[in-house]
């Protein structure tokens, strides 16, 4: 072979192929092409399953906004602007997710993935790789908005009895909405990783987080949601009309993806095209500011972020006591996994940081069941503070497999290239099981009670209340954390660098909607019981034997429901871990 | 030490270790070599109980892998190709995490780690994180926890793959000592002078069946080499036919 005269073909070609993009994101769509081929070819069932729980997940979605959307508009004088400031209250909470999931996406993508290496080393013109690695970006941190978005659109077309056009102008909207967020979260990204030092990547990571709970909260400030059930807390009904009727501000991307939809069902196409103009050009400039920033800043960034740096706190004597302390009850192998899990954990920066994030979740979680008036002259009534109670502990639920699904889920996968270590031991691999099982339980329980305990303090609600929700979420718990691991189990990526990655992947989504309808199924077990009680309560009558046959049925299957899906998940889980060839 | 029993590995329609039959001695340097793509890998995946065999039977030390597997794993020590280890331990917490899981005294651990780190010239990085270590470190990071526990069987894969010649001399005079102390070990590389420096005996696996087996000598006869024949010529006229043939000249 004439290996001259291949490297001089290859280099008349160049200007062809390294001006492709498509050449940065072909490793992507072959992988995902082989992945649904294989799917097609090997696992028509699984395949038909997933596509069952996408289409009962988006059914989900499409009926709880078309309810409210329908309730919405029950009133003419006021229902299409409670209908706005609803999509408005949309945007805004996508945007706050999508800007700080892209920051972290950018992290990875940009500068922590572990092909780098080899495209930095490419002769890869720098605006294609960065818009290689922007679509990837946006991609990775934006699908599962979208995933929200199209059943949610559908539900707002359907309501207002929209043409085609809205369908159109909808799905026209997303792209430049979910564009703009990622420029902002790649440029931040580039200049954080560039004002910092990496061997403080840990304090880049804790301004992160704090700049998103800043966000969280001030979204929750602009929000105000406490107003739409304060109005008399205005100085008249009208005032509160007019105040919702305000926009957050005429600057603001997500008022004008707000305007595009509404002015669109309103049938003022003019003014709907005017604003997606205004949203469109200011996605392309902010894609192209982005892209000057990052290529000037890339080199350094990304030099630096290779710097290796010293784990401080994790071998302080003090850290390591702690540690043997609450690992003590457990047996050697055990314990020797769960620190080596603690350790890898809380050196681990894009994991770790993501604690002080839901740490502002939480208190912003809390924080709106503190605003929700209960006392005299409120809208609620001492039926309303429990049912909210009730419908508190299936969100709660939620919340945890919302965590579940990204410190869970992925743990697994994480280990993957490890995996020979325990594996080619003398492990039992239910060990390790048990070690992913026991440091993701402890804490989920605690944000579990946290969630149930404060929240129905706020409220308010009757004792029983307060303790089925504890109880509820003590039973279903284990479950939930057992069924991330089988399901991480079950759809690994073995080869995956980060945990981000693997939560967003199919196999995420799988989790999510089995934790719905997990959840699901034990608050409809558990609504008869409740209601019967109140019901009870209300009229202050006796519960006759039958009934309380009936709740103690009702709640012992419910029990009886976590403790299956705790024992089927672990069993399957630890067979499919014994199973996982590495 | 080592009981290999009509071995199989597939993967769909491709068969990766085809009816592999092999025994290795007690006390024995054994080298494992082979083409790309042979089966090397795979082979000493099974080994280690990484994947499943699709059939055979695997014993170490007496102990089927199968249906002993923690007794059989205690006895060994491995070195894999790819030296992943967890990039957020030290080296030193990575060496007492693998001597706890093979069940070695805290304090007889603590004297091994300091004797293996000053061996393996990682004393000055033993509290930096993993992270930060080259590639040759982290192989003689992953070679002195395979050698925590003193075991009795050390099966490597690829070895010398990112070592300096420093390292190379030393990974050469470990495991000649390991031998000599009546320790086995299996080892599969391309480095056919590190084979042919170390190994008692030699096999040599082509497309997932075991070509050939013996000592140098007795491959030099079987490829019809000359004495003193190097064992880069003896490899590759032994393989050379079956190479040919799958790809069908």
């Amino acid at each position: 072979m004439n290996l001259r005269r291949s490297v001089d073909d290859r280099a008349t070609d160049e200007s062809r192929t390294t001006g492709a993009l498509r050449w940065l994101l072909y490793p992507r769509r072959r992988a995902f092409a082989y992945r649904l081929s294989d799917l097609w070819k090997n696992g028509r069932w699984q395949l038909a399953g997933i596509a069952t729980l996408v289409a009962l997940f988006s059914v989900g979605v499409f009926y709880l906004v078309h309810r409210t959307l329908a309730y919405f508009l029950g009133f003419p004088e006021f229902g299409s602007i409670l209908t706005y400031k609803l999509l408005n209250m949309i945007f805004v909470v996508f945007f706050s997710i999508l800007a700080f999931s892209n920051v972290v996406t950018a992290l990875s993508t940009f500068y922590l993935s572990d092909d780098l290496d080899r495209i930095v080393a490419a002769p890869v013109p720098a605006h294609i790789f960065f818009y290689g690695r922007f679509v990837e970006t946006v991609f990775e941190s934006s699908w599962m908005i979208i995933m929200f978005a199209v059943p949610a659109f559908l539900a707002y077309g359907i309501a207002h009895t929209a043409g085609p056009d809205f369908y159109l102008v909808a799905a026209l909207t997303l792209p430049p909405f979910v564009v703009i967020p990622a420029a902002i979260g790649v440029a931040l990204t580039s200049i954080l990783v560039n004002v910092f030092p990496a061997r403080r990547t840990r304090e880049v990571l804790v301004l992160l987080a704090i700049v998103a709970f800043a966000l969280v909260y001030l979204v929750l400030r602009l929000l105000q949601p406490e107003r739409l059930l304060h109005p008399e807390t205005s100085a008249s009904f009208a005032h509160f009309l007019n105040g919702l009727d305000t926009p957050s501000s005429m600057l603001l991307p997500t008022t004008w993806a707000s305007e595009v939809l509404h002015r669109s069902l309103q049938g003022s196409l003019r003014t709907s095209v005017f604003y997606w103009l205004v949203l469109t050009s200011t996605a392309a400039a902010f894609a192209v500011l982005c892209e000057l920033l990052t290529t000037r800043l890339y080199l350094s960034g990304w030099t630096k972020s290779q710097e290796g740096r010293k784990a401080r706190f994790t071998q302080r004597p003090i850290w390591e006591r702690f540690v043997t302390l609450i690992t003590a009850p457990l047996g050697a192998q055990t314990r020797l996994l769960v620190i080596k899990e603690l350790r890898t954990f809380f050196r681990d920066t894009s994991q770790w940081s993501q604690l002080v994030l839901l740490l502002a979740l939480v208190v912003v979680y809390v924080y709106n069941f503190r605003v929700i008036p209960i006392g005299e002259g409120g809208l609620t009534t001492f039926y309303f503070r429990n049912v909210i109670a009730f419908f508190n502990l299936a969100l709660a639920g939620l919340v945890i497999a919302a965590v579940a699904v990204r410190f869970v889920y992925p743990s697994i996968s994480l280990e993957g290239r490890y995996m020979w270590i325990t594996r080619s031991g003398p492990v039992d691999v239910s060990r390790v099981w048990w070690s992913k099982f026991w440091i993701a339980l402890l804490p989920l329980v605690v944000l579990g009670q946290i969630l149930a305990l404060a929240t129905n303090y706020y409220l308010d609600v009757l004792p029983m209340m307060s303790w089925l929700s504890s109880v509820t979420l003590l039973a279903i718990t284990p479950g939930l954390v057992a069924l991330g691991l089988a399901v991480g189990a079950t759809y690994p990526h073995l080869g995956a660098d980060s945990a981000s990655k693997v939560a967003a992947s199919a196999g995420g989504l799988i989790y999510m909607i089995l934790c719905v309808a997990f959840i699901g199924v034990i608050v409809c077990l558990e609504a008869w019981p409740v209601y019967t009680f109140f019901m009870h309560r209300l009229y202050e009558t006796p519960i006759s034997t039958s009934a309380r046959l009936g709740i103690a049925t009702s709640l012992g299957s419910a029990l009886a429901l976590s403790v299956v899906v705790f024992v089927v998940s672990a069993r399957t889980g630890i067979r499919r871990l014994y199973a996982l060839e590495v | 030490m080592i009981e290999i029993q009509g071995l199989t590995k597939r993967y769909a329609s491709v068969v990766a270790v085809d009816d592999l039959n092999l025994s290795v001695d007690t006390g024995e340097v054994f080298g494992f070599v082979g083409p790309n793509g042979a089966g090397k890998t795979t082979t000493i995946r099974m080994m280690m109980g990484l994947i499943e065999p699709t059939a055979g039977s695997i014993r170490l030390g007496g102990h089927d892998l199968a249906s002993e597997a923690r007794a059989a794993k205690a006895l060994c020590g491995f070195v894999p190709d790819r030296p992943h280890i967890y990039e957020k331990l030290t080296g030193a917490e990575f060496l007492e995490f693998v001597a706890g899981l093979y069940g070695v005294p805290p304090a007889a651990a603590r004297e091994r780690r300091t004797e293996l780190l000053s061996m393996f010239d990682l004393t000055e990085w033993q509290n930096e994180l993993v992270e930060t270590y080259s590639h040759g470190m982290k192989q003689r990071t992953v070679m002195a926890a395979a050698l925590i526990h003193a075991p009795r069987l050390l099966v490597l894969d690829e070895p010398l793959v990112g070592m300096d010649p420093r390292g190379a001399r030393l990974l050469k005079a470990t495991l000649r000592q390991l031998a000599d102390s009546g320790a086995t070990v299996f080892v599969s590389t391309h480095s056919l002078g590190l084979v042919e420096e170390l190994c008692d005996r030699i096999g040599i696996i082509v497309r997932g069946k075991l070509q050939a087996l013996g000592t140098l000598e007795e491959l030099r006869d079987a490829a019809g080499s000359r004495n003193g024949a190097q064992l880069e010529e003896v490899f590759l006229k032994l393989t050379a036919p079956v190479e040919r043939h799958s790809l069908g000249e």
